[in-house]
């Protein structure tokens, strides 16, 4: 009975609708009443005859060669866009080396002990046999560039946490990293100009119907296009750790 | 619709985090934690049963997910990790000058 007195006296009360949390709670929850009686009334999205996705379920594999159907969106019908999306990734990789400098400090972590050492020296080579399978199948199999690239990534940070950053810097130096991205990035371009001379519009998919379905070489460009994103994500991401860790960790 | 429900409320936590957390890298999930709101919703209002969108070489096409809203998605989801990458980079700047990410710090400094 004390407790219940304590919790509703008035000057408990009176400091619950004086704090912050209190108030910025009743706007959030009138706030969501209005979100929700308005989504409430979204009608169900239908796949409409006649609409975009009936004309990529329907005619996609036969027009880009690519079983997998988001991949075709990517890579085929909005390439443009993904030749976009990696120009935001660069801007980003640039930005952020741009502000924290690009100081080629050899040492700022150590590793860990030998037992995660000696594991990790198994473990390394299969993610990136997994990550290179990622890539490559992009047109058959869930994933693509993006997704391997970031698994592609994980191996750089592998590298500086379990064995120290002097070892990810000498076995896979800044420069390599920035070759790789700038090299991913201008093989994505090219294969654009080359779609430009022969199917006559930038990034068109040459000859996606010369070989035969579901083989590894098939979706004419799309395989190619998927090498190079996923070496520009992969060395990106790995650039963006790099460079925060360098700063973060001082070298005692 | 239960989506709706857990979409309001997954974006209503990130927003509460934002404006209620003094930290600025809880105010950085809270912000995920919106982007993950959005685009939850987005996949399920478009989901309506079906298979996942890829297709077997020489079976018919029978009843497919709509593919073209998992492929903006997919854009968003990387634009999502470049601004987070760049956000944190941010803060570690700050850190790095004013030695404190606490919002009430910050703004003591700057009178």
């Amino acid at each position: 009975m004390k407790g219940i007195n304590t919790l509703i006296n008035k000057k408990s009360l009176y400091n619950l609708l004086k704090k912050r949390e209190f108030h910025v709670s009743f706007v959030l929850l009138l706030l969501s009443v209005f979100l929700f009686s308005n989504f409430y009334y979204v009608p169900e999205q239908e796949i409409f005859s006649n609409s975009t996705a009936e004309h990529i379920i329907n005619s996609g594999v036969k027009e880009t060669g690519s079983l997998n159907l988001v991949t075709a969106i990517l890579y085929d019908y909005r390439a443009f866009d993904s030749l976009g999306e990696s120009t935001v990734i660069f801007a980003a990789v640039s930005a952020i080396v741009l502000i924290l400098s690009f100081k080629t400090l050899p040492v700022s972590s150590k590793g860990l002990s030998f037992i995660v050492k000696r594991t990790f020296g198994i473990l390394t080579p299969f993610v990136f046999l997994y990550a290179v399978y990622v890539i490559t199948h992009g047109h058959l199999s869930p994933g693509g560039g993006f997704q391997g690239g970031v698994v592609l990534g994980t191996i750089s940070i592998i590298f500086s946490i379990v064995y120290g950053s002097a070892y990810d810097y000498e076995n896979y130096s800044p420069k390599a990293k920035t070759i790789l991205e700038t090299g991913g990035a201008l093989l994505f371009v090219f294969l654009g100009g080359l779609g430009f001379i022969i199917g006559g519009y930038f990034l068109s998919n040459f000859n996606p119907t010369r070989s035969g379905l579901g083989t590894l070489i098939s979706a004419g460009s799309i395989p190619y296009i998927n090498i190079g994103i996923g070496f520009k994500v992969g060395a990106g991401l790995a650039i963006i750790f790099y460079t925060m860790i360098q700063k973060t960790y001082v070298e005692e | 619709m239960l989506y709706n429900f857990v979409f309001v409320l997954l974006f209503m936590l990130g927003f509460y985090t934002i404006l209620i957390k003094k930290n600025l890298i809880k105010m950085v999930i809270g912000l995920n934690i919106m982007e993950a709101a959005v685009f939850f919703w987005v996949i399920a209002v478009n989901y309506r049963g079906g298979v996942i969108p890829i297709l077997k070489n020489g079976v018919e096409v029978v009843d497919v997910v709509n593919p073209v809203p998992q492929a903006l998605i997919l854009t968003g989801i990387v634009i999502g990790a470049s601004t987070t990458a760049f956000l944190l980079t941010l803060i570690i700047e700050i850190n790095k000058y004013a030695n404190s990410i606490n919002m009430d710090f910050l703004k003591g400094l700057r009178d």
